[in-house]
This record gives structure tokens, C-alpha cells and sequence, in this order.
């Protein structure tokens, strides 16, 4: 994205846009981070309280798509930058 | 010409929301093209399989890195393919929304 044909108002606007829309992806991130650790990790409903081993299983789920979603990022940025560079 | 020293607005020139909509369009485009692939490439690579501890292992890491790859490349296809449709036929009934 090529925001250098923007004067500094409209990049000022763009960065209080982006500031908010980070804000709401990490709330969608923690959203589906907890979803889809809870299906992973429970799966016995027989207590109402998260047993040691659910509390582990989510700690390392949670870990684990965290450092999942840094790969994915660090690839696609990597793609884009290739993508960028082939075109110029 | 500011003989008052300093300027009182740091922001020069007018916003032209036209454009800003559509680096907006591109910006949301691309955050939800992001998030599907990274959801999708967890259920292809990771699944809902019991994590045995909370770092990648060699075969997801790899698994990751091709499901990256292929993404980009599925989408890159499906541009071309609708591009291919959209030169063909004109787009007469394609609207849900009708036509004036």
C-alpha cells in the first residue's frame, strides 16, 4: 500500500483509521484465539472448573497460534516484498 | 510567511475522502485476506489436535510455510479466473442487487 501520494492531513486521517482498525483486529484475534483453543482443550464437561491439564492445553494452544500467526505473517510480508519488488 | 512562528495545525491541505475510502477498501481487503490465511492454514497445519507444548514443530513450521505459499497462489488464480469471466461476458446478471 502506497500512502506516499498523501498529504499530511489525509495521512494523519489514515493513521487514526489504522490505529483503530489494529485495536479491533487484536480484539478478533483474542476472540478466535479463545474459540478455537476452548474446542481444542475442553472437552470434558463433567466439572465446571478448568482442570490442570485444560489450563496447560490452553496455554500451549494459545502460545502455539500466536507464534502460528507471526509465521504466517512473517511469510506473507516476505511475499509481498518479493511481489513488490518483481513489478518495480 | 507565518510571522507568528509555528503553525497552529500541523496537518497541511485538505483530505480527499475519495481516496482515503479506497485505501481504506485496500487496507480492509488485505487484513481479511490476511486473517483467512492465517485461519485456514491452522486448520490445515495445526487442526484442533492436543498441543503437546506451545512451540511449532518442524512439520507444522514447513507446513506453514507451503500453506502460505499456495494461498498466494490460489489467489492469484482466482483473480486471473474472474478477470478472464468479468473480459467475456459483461456483467448483465451478475449483481444481487439488480440493475437500474
Amino acid at each position: 500500500m502506497d500512502f506516499s501520494s498523501f498529504n499530511s492531513a489525509e495521512q494523519a486521517h489514515m493513521t487514526k483509521i489504522i490505529e483503530k482498525k489494529q485495536m479491533q483486529d487484536f480484539l478478533k484475534l483474542y476472540a478466535n484465539i479463545t474459540e478455537k483453543c476452548f474446542i481444542t482443550c475442553c472437552n470434558d464437561f463433567t466439572s465446571k472448573a478448568l482442570s490442570s491439564k485444560e489450563e496447560s492445553c490452553v496455554a500451549n494452544c494459545a502460545e502455539k497460534f500466536i507464534k502460528h500467526s507471526e509465521r504466517v505473517g512473517a511469510r506473507f510480508a516476505e511475499a509481498n516484498a518479493d511481489q513488490a519488488g518483481g513489478s518495480q | 510567511m507565518s510571522f507568528l512562528g509555528g503553525r497552529s495545525n500541523a496537518n497541511t491541505g485538505s483530505v480527499n475522502y475519495d481516496k482515503i475510502d479506497m485505501a481504506v477498501t485496500e487496507l480492509d481487503t488485505v487484513t481479511d485476506f490476511f486473517n483467512r490465511m492465517v485461519s485456514s492454514c491452522y486448520n490445515k497445519c495445526i487442526g484442533a489436535k492436543y498441543p503437546a507444548d506451545g512451540d511449532l514443530n518442524k512439520g507444522e513450521s514447513v507446513c506453514i510455510d507451503k500453506c502460505v505459499a499456495k494461498y498466494n497462489d490460489v489467489q492469484k488464480k482466482v483473480g486471473e479466473k474472474l478477470q478472464s469471466r468479468g473480459a467475456a461476458a459483461p456483467a448483465q446478471n451478475q449483481s444481487a442487487f439488480g440493475s437500474l
